[in-house]
């Protein structure tokens, strides 16, 4: 049965059908699913009953993965997952498989999540493509929207896009974290918690698409006073996440979702994480599309 | 005198003609005034070419007025105008354009997330009535959100879970968010936070949303919960179908009930003078007991 690709919305989010993933890919295949995510940016996969292992094996066909931050910031008996470390714990689950207490940090670290963002956007690399993989599910709510930043570029009057063209953002992860009132600490980690630097425009290394690259980890616009970066940054943000520039995913379980990081911003939505269970399970290939300038350690 | 109300939206907001707010009105037509804000939330008035004095007048006649100096950052000496009111321009003393890091600029740059005027004091206000004087030519509108209609939207679950809850309102919370910088101990100790309930139950029995940038947290919640929750009903709130933008003529007055609404300014260009004169009705009662010192 040969794959076929089924558009959710013109030009963004395709169902794939007729593809077993729990197998190893064709080159053909592999090929396939690249020129579908460069046209749809995000692509949806059901019935997809992968292991830990399989889930890495199909997402090295498309690069390196990236050991995720909250991996490396966690000491090994608090890992659910074992040592994997480049399989990031998307849940609300602790070490022993139990549902987080309400003032759990760990918890408190991933209400972020709800907050439009676009993965590892505070590393200098960002992340490429993220593939996440639905275990378990909740009854109810617990969605992950996507939003497309080609079209929200796409839709900017020409003003606000002269204007913005030769922007460049400061993204770190302590600044996503204090927005919700969480403080990141560093314990010795500086050096991965150090803000960096991305253009706000970005041009897509394979298709030559413009995309805003926003996230709600920018704290800053260089050369901008801090209120009036923010301020704006939020009126971007609030543009480029109105509901026609958005899908929403609901999660049945063995749905695999793959996005590029680099054309999307996502976010999870709120489900009943204190009595119900939502297990997913994360991977990501290591940007190489985002232009990146890391901020001196003695940044000016 | 006759009013006649013209509907600005589906929801909420009206234009009202037929009146001079530049002279003393009858207490019938004070009274058709309270009723029409009554039900449109927000009253936009044209042509009125008020003196700060006359602005003073109409607004005393709803109320008694709040005093802006002594919150936020505005200190007594510093300020452009009259005590009650709030300076919302881009101006500074000498008359002439504030720089791009002013520190009043960026403090007023707040004025951008959605809001409820002095939700941060005990008793935050009832009207906020705001003259533009000058205007900006592109931008610089104000949007208003009916916090009515964003509650009666909620589905039941959402209501019965936020029915009692309360929530810390302060303008240091909204400062840290825009990123604002040091505030000084005397700044800080003006800011301390306040109590308001998150549902606010109007006499007629209709209920809305009480949300605002001010909001650090929510009683009894941990702090990043909190704020995600926040986030989403705010989200909820400002929906476009809630959201009227008033687009600002020379001498518009426009009058709102903070109690029912949430408003913000929008980005405009800052090389070009924009004045704007607020004047605040003070709110009678407290939404909440606050918490014993």
């Amino acid at each position: 049965m040969a794959m076929t690709i089924q558009p959710v919305q013109s030009d963004f989010v395709g169902e794939v059908s007729g593809i077993d993933l729990t197998r190893s890919l064709s080159r053909d295949d592999v090929a396939a699913i690249e020129s579908g995510m460069d046209r749809y940016a995000v692509l949806v996969f059901h019935d997809q009953p992968l292991t830990d292992e399989q889930q890495c094996a199909f997402s090295r066909n498309f690069g390196e993965l990236e050991v995720t931050l909250i991996g490396q910031l966690s000491k090994p008996e608090e890992r659910r997952l074992g040592d994997r470390l480049e399989l990031g714990d998307i849940s609300n689950l602790d070490a022993r498989n139990q549902v987080r207490a309400r003032d759990d940090e760990k918890r408190m670290y991933a209400l972020a999540n709800r907050l439009w963002h676009s993965d590892a956007s505070f590393r200098a690399h960002g992340a490429g493509y993220t593939l996440l993989h639905a275990r378990i599910v909740p009854g109810k709510g617990g969605n992950t929207e996507f939003a497309d930043m080609r079209a929200a570029y796409d839709a900017l009057d020409d003003a606000t896009k002269a204007e913005i063209e030769d922007l460049v953002c400061v993204h770190s992860i302590v600044f996503s974290r204090e927005q919700i009132g969480f403080a990141v600490r560093d314990d010795g980690n500086a050096d991965k918690l150090r803000p960096v630097q991305h253009r706000l425009v970005s041009r897509h290394p394979v298709t030559g698409r413009t995309s805003l690259y926003l996230a709600s980890h920018i704290g800053g616009v260089v050369g901008w006073p801090t209120p009036e970066a923010r301020a704006f940054i939020r009126d971007l943000m609030e543009h480029a996440t109105q509901p026609r520039f958005v899908y929403a995913h609901a999660w049945r379980t063995h749905d695999l979702v793959m996005w590029d990081n680099r054309t999307t911003m996502h976010r999870a939505r709120r489900f009943d994480d204190l009595r119900e269970v939502r297990d997913m399970r994360r991977t990501s290939i290591k940007g190489t599309g985002v232009s990146a300038m890391p901020v001196p350690a003695a940044a000016a | 005198m006759t009013i006649t109300t013209a509907p600005l939206h589906p929801l909420f907001a009206a234009e009202v003609s037929g009146i001079n707010t530049t002279r003393p009105l009858s207490a019938e037509t004070l009274a058709a005034i309270e009723a029409a804000i009554e039900r449109y939330a927000v009253l936009v008035f044209r042509d009125q070419r008020l003196t700060d004095d006359q602005q003073l007048a109409f607004s005393q006649s709803f109320g008694e007025l709040e005093f802006t100096g002594g919150t936020g950052i505005s200190k007594p000496g510093e300020q452009r105008l009259h005590p009650a009111f709030a300076d919302v321009s881009n101006i500074g003393t000498d008359n002439t354009l504030l720089a791009r890091d002013n520190r009043r600029r960026l403090y007023s740059l707040g004025n951008m997330y959605w809001h409820s005027d002095s939700s941060f004091k005990p008793v935050p206000a009832k009207y906020s009535i705001l003259s533009g004087r000058m205007v900006a030519e592109r931008g610089g509108e104000t949007e208003f959100a009916d916090m009515r209609a964003a509650y009666d939207a909620l589905d039941d679950a959402t209501k019965a879970e936020i029915n009692d809850l309360v929530c810390e309102h302060s303008l240091i919370h909204s400062r840290e968010l825009m990123g604002f910088g040091e505030l000084t101990e005397a700044e800080r100790s003006s800011m301390q936070p306040v109590r308001q309930v998150l549902v606010r139950t109007h006499p007629d029995g209709r209920k809305s949303l009480y949300l605002g940038s001010h909001i650090g947290l929510i009683i009894g919640w941990p702090v990043p919960e909190a704020r995600a929750f926040l986030r989403d009903l705010t989200e909820h709130a400002t929906q476009r179908a809630f959201v009227y933008a008033h687009h600002w003529r020379p001498y518009d007055l426009v009058m709102w009930d903070n109690r029912v609404t949430m408003h913000r300014v929008r980005r405009y260009d800052n090389n070009k003078p924009r004045d704007m004169r607020r004047t605040t009705v003070a709110g009678i009662t407290p939404t909440v007991a606050q918490a014993a010192e």
